[in-house]
C-alpha cells in the first residue's frame, strides 16, 4: 500500500449529493451540477455482495482474484477487490488503497510471420 | 411509421469459424440475401447496411466491416455503417434498420452481426470483453462480466431463494435445445446429475466466478448472423412479392447506469424492463401474447431475471418456472429454443440478430425439431454491458 494515495468521492457543489466514481454531470435527476468537490473516500462499509474468480483477464496471473460491492457509511457504494478469502454477504469491511493491478494494456504486440505480396521493381 | 419486417435470414454455424473474419460476416450477409432473393450489382435493391460488431477492429484486425461487406458484396452504393453497443450491437443494428425504413428514409436494410472471438485467446478476450465496464471503476480492478454475473446471482440466491441447480437445469434445457439446432457451437446432451453432484462436481462443473461455475454461462464463440428488412409496402416493387413476411411489430432499447454498484437496487434489471415494454407497447402486445422468446442468457441467472422484468413469468418466479420445465419447447412459456447463448454460442456482436433469426424461423413454422406449435408472436432480448444498454423486440407473423 502506497502513502498518500486516496479514493475520492464527489460531492456536487449545487445539491451536495455524493457521487463515485466521478461523473461529469451530477447524477440528481433535479440537478444539472458539473462541478464537485473531492472527498475523501474510505473508513467502515457494509459488504454488499461478492465473487471469487477464477478465469481473470489478460496480464492477471493469481489464482483467483475476490471482487466485491460495498455501501460506506456516507450511503456511497463502490466495487473493489477483496483482500481476504473468508467472506460473508452484510459483513462490515474496512477499505484501503493499494495496487489493483501492476500493468496497462496499451496496444498488441506482434509477432515475426512473413506474409506475401507484390513488390513491383524497375524492368 | 411504416410496417417493417424481415424477408431474409442469414446464420453461420457458430463456434469456431474456419475462414477470416469477413468471409464469416458475406457468408451469412448472403444467405439472408439469397433466402429473400435479393440480387447484387445493377439488381441490387438494398439501400443501406448495418453491421453489429463490438470488436471486429480490436480482435480481428478488421474495422470498417460494414464498408468492406457492401464492397465485397457488390452491393455498393449501399450506405453502409458499423454499429457498435456491445454484446447487444447485434439487436442494435437491427433497431436502427428499422427506424431507417419505418421512418421512410430507407425501403430495404440488410442487416448483419458478426464477431470473430477465438481469434485471440480466452485470457485476451476476457479482458476485451471487460473492456466495455466502467473505465475507472471497474475495469482497472480485473472485474469481468462474469465477476457481475456471480455477484448479481448471490443477491439473487438470497432474495428469491435461486440455487445453483437451477442455473444447472435451465443450462442442461439451454443444451438440449442445442442439439436440435444445425448452427448451434456446442452440440452436447448435458445430463443434470453429471453437473449437479457434489461428489464430482468439482471436476465436471468448477467454479469460476463464485457462485457461478462453467455451466452457468456461455461459451466464446465465433460466428455471424443476417436479416433482411424490407417496408411493407414495398415488396411488389422491390422483386419480393410473396416472400414470407415476418413482422417487427417494436423494437427498443433502454440504458441504466454504467456503474454498476450504483443501481437503486441491484437485483433489478431495469434497461430489460424498460426496453421489453417499450416493444411492447409499440407492438400492442402483452407478455401473455408471447408464444416464444429467445433471451440473452450470456449467464443463466440473466434467462431467470430476464423472464421475470419482461413479465414473461411473475417476479421472483423465474427460477421456479424453470423447475417446473415451462420454459422448455414443449412448456408453456418456451425460452432459448435456439439453445440460447448458452449452447448457441455467443459471437457478441451477432448474438442480436441470431436471436431475430430464431424466432423468424419459429414464426416462420420452419424451425424444425425445435418448433414451438402454432407461434404467432415472439420476443428477444439482448444484453448490452451487464445489463447497462438493452434492445428488445416483438415480433409477429399475423
Amino acid at each position: 500500500m502506497e502513502e498518500g494515495r486516496k479514493m475520492y468521492a464527489y460531492q456536487c457543489k449545487k445539491c451536495q449529493k455524493l457521487h463515485h466514481p466521478r461523473y461529469i454531470v451530477c447524477q440528481n435527476p433535479d440537478c444539472d451540477g458539473r462541478e464537485f468537490d473531492e472527498m475523501e473516500l474510505g473508513g467502515k462499509a457494509k459488504l454488499l455482495t461478492w465473487t471469487r474468480v477464477y478465469n481473470l483477464p489478460e496480464g492477471f496471473s493469481q489464482a483467483w482474484l475476490n471482487f466485491g460491492i460495498v455501501e460506506f457509511e456516507n450511503g456511497v457504494r463502490a466495487t473493489g477487490q477483496i483482500g481476504f478469502d473468508d467472506i460473508e454477504n452484510g459483513m462490515e469491511v474496512v477499505s484501503t488503497v493499494g495496487v489493483i493491478r501492476n500493468f496497462v494494456i496499451k496496444y498488441k504486440e506482434s509477432v515475426n510471420e512473413e506474409q506475401y505480396g507484390f513488390i513491383f521493381q524497375k524492368p | 411509421m411504416r410496417e417493417v419486417g424481415i424477408i431474409g435470414i442469414g446464420h453461420t454455424k457458430f463456434g469456431k469459424s474456419q475462414v477470416p473474419f469477413l468471409d464469416m460476416a458475406c457468408a451469412a450477409a448472403l444467405e439472408a440475401m439469397d433466402d429473400a432473393g435479393a440480387k447484387t450489382g445493377n439488381k441490387n435493391v438494398i439501400d443501406q447496411v448495418f453491421v453489429g460488431s463490438m470488436g471486429s477492429g480490436m480482435v480481428s484486425r478488421v474495422s470498417g466491416i460494414a464498408s468492406a461487406l457492401v464492397d465485397t458484396l457488390n452491393i455498393r452504393p449501399a450506405a453502409a455503417e458499423t454499429i457498435e453497443n456491445g454484446p447487444a450491437s447485434g439487436a442494435s443494428a437491427v433497431k436502427l434498420g428499422f427506424q431507417a425504413i419505418a421512418s421512410g428514409c430507407s425501403d430495404c436494410c440488410l442487416v448483419v452481426g458478426a464477431e470473430g472471438m477465438r481469434a485471440v485467446t480466452g485470457w485476451e478476450g476476457t479482458d476485451f470483453v471487460a473492456t466495455m465496464l466502467h473505465p475507472t471503476g471497474e475495469y482497472p480492478y480485473g472485474c469481468t462480466l462474469p465477476s457481475f454475473a456471480g455477484m448479481f446471482t448471490r443477491l439473487l440466491m438470497e432474495k428469491n431463494g435461486v440455487e445453483s441447480r437451477d442455473l444447472s437445469i435451465i443450462s442442461v434445457k439451454n443444451h438440449a435445445n442445442a442439439c436440435l439446432n444445425p448452427v448451434a457451437h456446442i452440440q452436447n446432451k448435458v445430463v443434470l446429475e453429471r453437473i449437479t453432484d457434489e461428489r464430482i462436481i468439482a471436476a465436471t462443473n468448477p467454479l469460476v466466478a463464485d457462485p457461478l461455475r462453467q455451466f452457468d454461462m456461455c461459451p466464446v464463440s465465433d460466428g455471424a448472423a443476417a436479416v433482411l428488412l424490407v417496408a411493407k409496402e414495398k415488396m411488389k416493387d422491390l422483386g419480393f412479392d410473396g416472400k414470407p413476411f415476418i413482422k417487427i411489430a417494436g423494437i427498443a432499447s433502454a440504458t441504466d447506469t454504467h456503474y454498476v454498484a450504483n443501481r437503486a437496487d441491484p437485483t433489478e434489471l431495469l434497461a430489460v424492463r424498460l426496453s421489453s415494454q417499450k416493444a411492447y407497447d409499440m407492438s400492442g402486445k402483452k407478455p401473455e401474447d408471447i408464444d416464444v422468446a429467445e433471451l440473452h442468457d450470456a449467464f443463466q441467472i440473466l434467462e431467470i431475471a430476464e423472464s421475470e422484468e419482461t413479465g414473461l413469468f411473475p417476479k421472483g418466479q423465474g427460477h421456479i418456472a424453470a423447475r417446473e420445465g415451462k420454459s422448455e419447447i414443449h412448456g408453456e412459456m418456451p425460452i432459448n429454443t435456439s439453445g440460447g447463448l448458452k449452447a448457441k454460442g455467443h459471437p457478441l456482436g451477432a448474438t442480436g440478430v441470431s436471436q431475430i433469426v430464431e424466432i423468424v424461423k419459429q414464426l416462420r413454422g420452419t424451425a424444425q425439431e425445435r418448433q414451438v406449435e402454432g407461434a404467432k408472436t415472439g420476443l428477444i432480448v439482448n444484453f448490452g454491458g451487464f445489463g447497462n444498454n438493452v434492445v428488445s423486440a416483438v415480433l409477429t407473423n399475423e
